[in-house]
Parts: C-alpha cells; sequence; structure tokens
C-alpha cells in the first residue's frame, strides 16, 4: 500500500530486475489469497450480524447498547462505574481512545486478568465499540479521545449485507488509509522517531520483542494506523504513553506510515525472508542446511560407486 | 571399496541419479573413484577453501562500488522508501550495490552467506581434527595456523558486517566500542585511537575497510598457503584400515585424481552458495535503514561466530565490578568479552602441547585415533562444543524467549547454572559412551560380530551366533593402541620416585596422567576371533577396565 503514483514509477524502474520475478510471483500469491479471503466470507457470521454502514462514531452511537455490553462485560472486573476492582484496574482515566484500543484488539473483555492479553480477533463490531466509548465518555471517565481522522480497521465482509455496500466502504477506506499513510513525506522522521522510541522493545522490524516477567510487547503487522496512534497515546501494559506533546500528531502519522511502509516492504533479498528475524535465522539455515547439503555432497563424492556395470 | 564408507542410501540413490544422467562419475570415473584420502570429513577443510575463494571473489566485486566514507549525502538512488533521507556514503553505495549495480544485490547476499559458511566449516574442519587427535606431532604447528586463521576469520566477519553501515553494523560496533572502553585505564585511548576521536566519528568505517579488504584477507591467504604446504609435505592423516600405518599412506597421488574431484566439489559449494543467496534473503539493509546513534532496537544480533561473545555479555552479572584507585573495572564486560574467548581460543591453541606433556607422548601420528579411543580428549572435546553451544545459544535468549514463550529472565538464570553444569555432564556421558564403545569393540574383535541369528542349544539355552568380522574391521579395531603415558608414577627398584614426578610440577602431571588414562579399555593380548565362537561371553568389567600401562 505504498502511494500510488510513486509505486508506479518504482515498479517501472524495478521490473527488470533479476529478482522482480520473484516479487511478482510473491505479489500474485498475495493477491490471490487475500482475494479469495474477501470473496468466502465466513458464512455464520455473516447472517449474524445486521447491515451496517460506515460508522463516524458520533451521529448514530446508541449509548443504552454502550451500556449494556459495559455492565454485561466489563464491570464484573472494573466496577460498575469503573472505578475498578481487585481483577481490573480504575479506568476513570484512560479516554475512549484506550476503550476502542482495548476493545478493537481483542484484549478486553480479558479472559484472565493475572497474565498479558494477546491480540485476537474483537469480540465486538466497530460500532458497538463506538456505542460503548460513547457509554464511556457519558457516564464513566473521560480522557484521549479517539483519534478520528485515523484510518481504524479495514472493514470486514461480514459486516456488510450485500457486496456492493461492501465494496463501497472498502474503497472509502482505503482511501482514507491512502491518504492518511502518503501525507507523510519525512521517512527520516518517521524512521528516526520509531527507531529511537519503539524499536527496543518492538524491534526494528515491528515483528515484537520479549521483555520481563514472561510479558512481550507483540508485533506490529496487524494493527491498523488508528490503533497504533491509541496505543502511543494510552500506553497500553507495560508501554510507555507518548502523549501528543511528547510526540505531535503529525509526527505520530510519519512514524504509522514508516512501520506501514516498512511492513509491506517486499523482500527484494529472495523469496525466504525467515520471517526478518535475521541473524539468529540465518546462522541456523546456515549451519542446518546449507552446510549439511555440502557435507552431503561430500560424503556422496567420496563413497561413491558404481551402481551400474 | 570398504564397506565401512558406503554412503547413506538415499545419497546414494541421488547420487545416481544425477550421474545416470550427466556422467559425472563416468568423465573421470577412475580419478573420482581414487580419491584421497577417501572420507567426507577430510572435505571439511576443503569446504573453508572454497568459500574462501568466493570470499575474495565477490568481494572484489564489490570494492568496485563500495564506498567507505562517513561523508553525509541525501539518498537519490532507486530506492524509493529511502529518497531523501540523510545517510553515510557507505550506507548509500551500499544502498547503490543493491538496487542500481546489475547482480549486485545477488553478489552482496553471496559474500554474505559464503561468509556464514566459510567460519562455519572452519568449525566444522577443526573439530574432526580436534576429535581424530590430528593435530598431534608432526601436525601441532599447522593446528596453531588453523586457529590463527579461525581468530582473523572471525574478526574479518566481524569488520565487514560493520561496513556497511547500516542499523546492526552500527550497533555491532558501539558494542566494540564498549568492549574498549571496559578496559582499565587504556580503554578510552584505546577508543579515541581506533575511532579518530568520539564514537563513531568519521574515521572508523574507513579504517575496518582498510583491515577488511587488505590487510586480514593478506594475513589469511599467506596462512591459508602456509596451511596447505605444511599439509602437502606431512600428508594427510589417514582413518585406520587395512595396509594403512603410521608409516604406509594409502591411496592414489592427489594429482590429478585430487584436481578433478576438488573441481566439481568447488562447483557444488558454489551452487549452494548462489542458491542460498538467490531465495534466502541475508541482512537486509535496505529495511534495516542506516545507523544513527540515537537508535536502539531489539531483535538484532551479529552474526553467528560472534553469538557466544553475544552470550557471554549477556548472562554474565555484573556484580564483581569494582573500582580501583578511581579506575572503574567493569568485570561484567571485561571477561565476558575478552577473559572467555581468550581463555577458548588459549585452551584451543595449547592442547596439543598439554596433552603430549600429560602423556609423554612424544611419536610422529599419521593414523587417526577413533575418538572413542581417546576418551577424556573426546570428552573435553564435548565439553567444550557444550560450553561454546551453551554461550551461542544464549546469545539468542530474546529469540528464544520469543519464539518459545519461555520467560526471558528464567532464560538468563538457566544458562548461567547450565554453563557449569552442562560442560560437566557432557564430558562424564562422552567419556561413559567411549568406554561402552570400546568394550563392545574389544568383544567384537575377540568373538566376532554379532549376527542377529539365535540358535538353541541342545541345552535348551539360547545364543546368539557370532560372525568373523571381515578383514577390514579387524584392522580398524585393532588400531587401537594403548594409550600413551608417562611413567612418573614408577619407582626405581631402590623404591625411589622418578625425577619427573617430584615436586609440584611432576605431581601435577602424574595426576594428570592417571586422569587421562585410568580407565581406558586394554585391548591388549586379545587375539581376533579368539573366543569361543557361537557364545556370547561378557567381558568381565573389572577385567575389562585394567588400565594400560
Ligand atoms: C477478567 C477481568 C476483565 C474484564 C472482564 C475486562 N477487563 Fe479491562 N482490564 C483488566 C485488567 C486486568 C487490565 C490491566 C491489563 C494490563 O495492564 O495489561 C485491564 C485493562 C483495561 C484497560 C486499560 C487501562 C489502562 O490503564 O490503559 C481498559 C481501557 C479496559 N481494561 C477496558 C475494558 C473494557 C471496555 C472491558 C469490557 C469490554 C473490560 N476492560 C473487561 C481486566 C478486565
Ligand atoms: C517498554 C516497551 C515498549 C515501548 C518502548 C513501546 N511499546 Fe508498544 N507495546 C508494548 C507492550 C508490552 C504492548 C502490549 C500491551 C498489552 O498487551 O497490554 C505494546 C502494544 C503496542 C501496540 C498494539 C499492537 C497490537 O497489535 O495490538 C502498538 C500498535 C504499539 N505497542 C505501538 C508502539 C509504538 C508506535 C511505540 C513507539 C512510539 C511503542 N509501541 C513503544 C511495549 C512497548
Ligand atoms: C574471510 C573472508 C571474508 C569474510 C568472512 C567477509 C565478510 C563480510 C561480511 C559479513 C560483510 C557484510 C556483508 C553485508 O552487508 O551483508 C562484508 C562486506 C564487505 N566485504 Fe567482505 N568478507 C571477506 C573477504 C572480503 C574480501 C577479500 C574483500 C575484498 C577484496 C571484501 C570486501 C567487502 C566489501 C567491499 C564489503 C562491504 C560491502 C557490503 O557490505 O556489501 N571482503 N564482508
Amino acid at each position: 500500500m505504498t502511494r500510488n503514483g510513486e509505486t508506479v514509477k518504482w515498479i517501472t524502474a524495478r521490473r527488470r530486475h533479476p529478482l522482480a520475478g520473484y516479487v511478482v510471483v510473491i505479489l500474485a500469491l498475495a493477491f490471490f489469497g487475500v482475494g479469495y479471503a474477501y470473496v468466502a466470507p465466513g458464512a455464520d457470521r455473516a447472517e449474524a450480524q445486521t447491515l451496517a454502514t460506515e460508522a463516524t462514531g458520533d451521529d448514530q452511537t446508541d449509548v443504552a447498547r454502550g451500556r449494556e455490553i459495559f455492565v454485561r462485560s466489563c464491570a464484573s472486573c472494573h466496577g460498575p462505574s469503573g472505578e475498578g476492582t481487585g481483577n481490573g484496574p480504575d479506568i476513570t482515566d484512560v479516554g475512549g481512545a484506550a476503550i476502542d484500543f482495548q476493545v478493537s484488539t481483542g484484549r478486553m473483555p480479558s479472559t484472565n486478568p493475572d497474565a498479558q492479553m494477546p491480540r485476537k480477533a474483537s469480540m465486538y463490531t466497530q460500532e458497538e465499540i463506538y456505542d460503548l466509548v460513547a457509554y464511556y465518555e457519558e457516564e464513566i471517565g473521560e480522557g484521549p479521545e479517539v483519534p478520528l481522522d485515523v484510518p481504524g480497521s479495514a472493514p470486514e465482509r461480514s459486516n456488510f449485507a450485500d457486496e456492493e455496500a461492501y465494496e463501497a466502504a472498502k474503497a472509502e477506506y482505503e482511501e482514507a488509509y491512502e491518504a492518511y499513510v502518503s501525507g507523510a513525506d519525512d521517512v527520516e522522521v518517521g524512521m528516526e522517531l520509531y527507531l529511537t522510541n519503539c524499536a527496543h522493545c518492538h524491534s526494528w522490524s515491528g515483528s515484537g520483542g520479549a521483555l520481563t516477567d514472561g510479558k512481550w510487547a507483540p508485533e506490529l503487522d496487524d494493527a491498523s494506523p488508528r490503533q497504533i496512534y491509541e496505543a502511543m497515546i494510552t500506553g497500553p501494559g507495560q508501554m510507555p504513553a507518548f502523549n501528543d506533546m511528547i510526540i505531535q500528531p503529525d509526527e505520530k502519522q510519519e512514524l504509522i506510515a514508516y512501520v506501514k511502509d516498512l511492513q509491506n516492504e517486499p523482500d527484494a533479498g529472495g523469496i525466504f525472508n525467515l520471517n526478518r528475524i535475521g541473524q539468529v535465522a540465518e546462522g541456523f539455515i546456515g549451519w542446518t542446511v546449507g552446510l549439511s547439503l555440502i557435507v552431503a555432497c561430500a560424503i556422496w563424492i567420496t563413497a561413491k560407486q558404481r551402481a551400474h556395470d | 571399496m570398504s564397506r565401512t564408507t558406503q554412503a547413506p542410501k538415499g545419497l546414494r540413490a541421488t547420487g545416481n541419479f544425477i550421474d545416470d544422467r550427466f556422467h559425472v562419475a563416468k568423465s573421470g570415473e577412475k580419478n573420482l573413484r581414487k580419491v584421497f584420502p577417501n572420507h567426507w570429513s577430510f572435505m571439511l577443510g576443503e569446504i573453508a577453501l572454497y568459500s574462501f575463494i568466493i570470499l575474495l571473489l565477490t568481494g572484489v566485486f564489490l570494492t568496485l562500488w563500495f564506498k567507505p566514507s562517513m561523508t553525509e549525502v541525501v539518498y537519490d538512488g532507486s530506492y524509493e522508501r529511502l529518497q531523501g533521507v540523510v545517510m553515510s556514503e557507505a550506507y548509500a553505495s551500499t544502498l547503490h550495490i543493491d538496487f542500481d549495480v546489475r547482480g549486485g544485490f545477488l553478489v552482496r547476499q553471496i559474500h554474505h552467506w559464503a561468509a556464514l559458511i566459510f567460519v562455519a566449516s572452519l568449525v566444522a574442519h577443526m573439530l574432526r581434527v580436534f576429535f581424530t587427535g590430528a593435530f598431534r606431532k608432526p601436525r601441532e604447528i599447522n593446528w596453531l595456523i588453523g586457529i590463527a586463521i579461525f581468530v582473523l576469520a572471525i574478526l574479518e566477519g566481524l569488520f565487514g558486517y560493520s561496513l556497511p553501515d547500516d542499523l546492526p553494523s552500527g550497533m555491532g560496533i558501539r558494542i566494540l566500542q564498549g568492549v574498549m572502553l571496559s578496559l582499565p585505564v587504556i580503554g578510552t585511548y584505546v577508543s579515541m585511537f581506533l575511532f579518530g576521536g568520539e564514537f563513531p566519528g568519521e574515521d572508523i568505517i574507513p579504517r575496518l575497510y582498510m583491515l577488511h579488504i587488505l590487510l586480514i584477507p593478506g594475513i589469511l591467504l599467506a596462512l591459508i598457503v602456509a596451511h596447505f604446504m605444511i599439509l602437502w609435505h606431512q600428508k594427510h592423516t589417514q582413518y585406520p584400515g587395512r595396509g594403512r600405518t603410521e608409516k604406509k599412506v594409502v591411496g592414489v597421488p592427489m594429482f590429478p585424481a585430487f584436481a578433478v574431484k576438488a573441481g566439481g566439489f568447488f562447483f557444488f559449494v558454489f551452487a549452494v552458495t548462489v542458491a542460498f543467496s538467490a531465495f534466502v534473503q541475508i541482512n537486509p539493509i535496505h529495511l534495516f535503514g542506516p545507523f544513527s546513534p540515537t537508535s536502539i532496537t531489539s531483535g538484532l544480533q551479529p552474526d553467528w561466530y560472534m553469538g557466544f561473545m553475544e552470550g557471554a555479555l549477556r548472562i554474565f552479572p555484573n556484580w564483581f565490578d569494582f573500582t580501583i584507585f578511581g579506575y572503574a573495572v567493569p568485570t561484567g564486560v571485561l571477561v565476558p568479552a575478552l577473559v572467555i574467548p581468550g581463555i577458548l581460543f588459549t585452551g584451543l591453541a595449547v592442547w596439543p602441547f598439554l596433552e603430549a606433556w600429560i602423556t609423554g607422548d612424544k611419536r610422529h601420528h599419521n593414523v587417526a585415533d577413533r575418538p572413542r579411543n581417546a576418551p577424556v580428549r573426546t570428552g573435553v572435546g564435548m565439553a567444550g562444543i557444550t560450553f561454546y553451544g551453551l554461550l551461542w545459544m544464549a546469545g539468542s535468549n530474546d529469540i528464544l524467549s520469543e519464539t518459545f514463550s519461555l520467560n526471558l529472565y528464567g532464560t538468563t538464570w538457566f544458562f548461567r547454572f547450565a554453563i557449569f553444569i552442562g560442560p560437566v555432564l557432557a564430558f562424564v556421558i562422552t567419556k561413559r559412551i567411549c568406554l561402552g564403545l570400546q568394550r563392545r569393540d574389544r568383544a567384537t574383535l575377540a568373538h566376532g560380530y554379532e549376527s542377529g541369528t539365535i540358535q538353541q542349544l541342545p541345552s535348551g539355552e539360547y545364543i546368539e551366533v557370532h560372525k568373523e568380522s571381515p578383514d577390514e574391521m579387524v584392522h580398524v579395531l585393532r588400531s587401537k593402541e594403548p594409550l600413551d603415558r608417562t611413567d612418573t608414577e614408577d619407582v626405581d627398584e631402590n623404591g625411589v620416585e622418578a625425577p619427573s614426578a617430584r615436586g609440584l610440577r611432576g605431581r601435577l602431571r602424574t595426576a594428570l596422567a592417571h586422569w587421562y588414562t585410568k580407565d581406558n579399555v586394554s585391548f591388549e593380548g586379545v587375539e581376533p576371533h579368539s573366543g569361543h565362537h557361537g557364545q556370547h561371553e561378557e567381558i568381565a568389567p573389572e577385567q575389562a577396565e585394567t588400565a594400560t600401562r
């Protein structure tokens, strides 16, 4: 999802590169894979969901539904008014951004208050989360708000009754995404901010890393730009918060664009990228595959017998 | 062809498949067949030689475009993502090699994969020499040359890795500087001297470049030539077998047989390296981005051959740091970075002399030891491998902990203990296995091999029929000689200790000699197939374990 016009230029320049063939093959595979996933939605969910238009969050929210969700899934740990219990912290000052982040990344509702929650599919649709946020902001507390101008998660086919509505929503989403990511134009700023503030936990490639006490910094591949933004302003779990004074909104945009561009960058060095784990994987493969192949050849050469005559 | 050197079936089938189509073997049938020395483990050193040649060739290619300069430039090459970024010329020129030089990307990857395989094959080669006792007189000098090549190869790789001035290079250089600074008193001066001022400065890349493309390769080349000339003169050791003795070498002249085989093998090594480089991405500097002193990132490691030092740094605690006369002595860096590798390499270098001193063995050796026949040496070797391997794994504990969901602190503590317990266990277990194998060898020699046929005796008892071992096997088994041993324990007829056994040194030597030989299984007086055929008879352990004197 690089910037469109420049992508074309880039491709034209790279077309005759010796490795271009591989890149094309990967892209083709990715295209068909993703395409298939879109065309064949999970039938069970498709039916359960009612028609949902693109929500902007403000006008169509349903505070009553938000309250219902809160009482049913959150109050047991965070208390009926969000003041916290033995099972969950006080959330009266975390803000709507934290609610949106925690619930849209599937971390909340938590299934084990003592452990770090991994990212998983959210239990709620984006509309339900907006309702929850609206309820939160009306009744429970305040703090950083959901950054609505930053593109969130891509629409899912299963949330739409018909193909057309889905296509329209998707096109709109992609436009917003493109606009946001290509609105950033200074790679250097983004790179420097990311490598100075985030890479020591999330690693240079955004593939995450281990922290102490059995905690870990997750990989950033699946996070939407909005979730990255929200993570920065709310500082979930072990992560420090980077509010808009420390890293300004336009700097955040550069940073997010840097991360997203890096992740979408093709692996020009070969079809096997070893998950971008780097030197440890390289050494491991060098020994186990490389040297073994060569030694196998040595065994064959030195023990070659005439099998025929 | 002896039956012991048959290739495994899978390999043979593949080989024959290729052969049927391309007549690899036919073109040089005789030559290929009569190779010298005819064992795969003798090819490990050649892998190192060939990867070195590949490194020289690709390295020269890289020098044509690489600019060893820290001058800042604004990138405007064809890699779009980094256009407009300020970076050093070194990094920009590496991007240029990747994206604007035809085949440059491939050659860079070949250079790097060859470097990994080069050092790996050195290690494998060195282990072969160690475990077969091929370092013994008269080959000690070549062993020392080998160690020097190993150390220089590691340095060469480290410096090469630092050249592109990308994120991992910069982090590597920073660690290097940290190690220098940890030297008491002189640390700052050494660092200022090498970096030409403050870190990172302008000078470090040009200096490393000079070392990487000229000085170290030059020395390496000279050492490799010397290594081969000595080898040529002394000939390879050979594994025991029919007609092979300390004096007589079995085989055909190296030329032209050797040339044909070597040529073919070179191309195979080259093919594997190129195939890797074409399909498996290595050191993607374009993804890492340029180094800047404010960057700190996880998930980056040095190349594998530096891994053991990284591991030592990670698990060695800083509890022992102290200050003396106002100078901080950070043992937490000093010990793992300098003392531990120092012990490892010094240990390797002195081992041949230590072993000769302990055993008093001054003879020439041209027949390789079977590792089981030198249980203490084999045990020490395995302990060394375990020690090195644990440090190496500790160097990637963050990746291990991430990949297998382990507790990061937990892994650190695990390695802190394992580094002491592991080698001891490895030693004990290996030695046990060696002695067990010796005992089995002795039984095989005396009774022939177990045929797998079960017979019922008239008495109703079941026995396994033992068959006579083939000639070749008998030769191999009989190659076991009594271990040499200094006779310092002896007293002469007047009850006076031998002079060499007196004093602290003498006593130490006696103790070591005892340790080295005490439970070796004696084959003395065992005649091939002297035991009753068809009867399974265990040798009493006491008898088996009498020391060889
Ligand atoms: C099983 C108990 C449990 C349930 C149910 C639960 N939470 Fe939590 N929640 C926690 C715990 C424990 C934490 C602290 C997690 C951490 O620090 O990693 C937390 C953290 C949070 C935070 C982040 C607080 C901060 O300081 O940033 C938010 C926001 C949140 N929960 C919202 C919710 C919402 C909304 C729901 C309902 C959909 C919910 N939680 C359901 C236990 C729970
Ligand atoms: C101290 C280490 C640390 C630093 C520094 C850090 N993070 Fe995090 N980050 C974490 C941890 C831990 C989590 C998981 C929190 C949880 O699950 O409770 C996380 C979660 C995230 C997530 C959510 C990922 C997902 O897919 O759900 C994003 C996005 C994120 N961080 C972005 C950033 C960015 C951007 C920066 C730099 C500005 C940054 N982080 C700096 C530790 C860190
Ligand atoms: C024992 C031999 C050698 C080893 C182990 C070795 C190792 C390395 C390594 C690991 C790199 C980093 C490559 C990367 O960026 O991915 C490198 C870079 C480089 N090497 Fe070597 N090398 C060796 C010999 C040589 C020789 C003989 C030359 C030149 C005559 C050379 C020239 C270069 C150059 C110019 C670079 C920088 C360009 C680049 O990083 O791509 N090398 N080397």
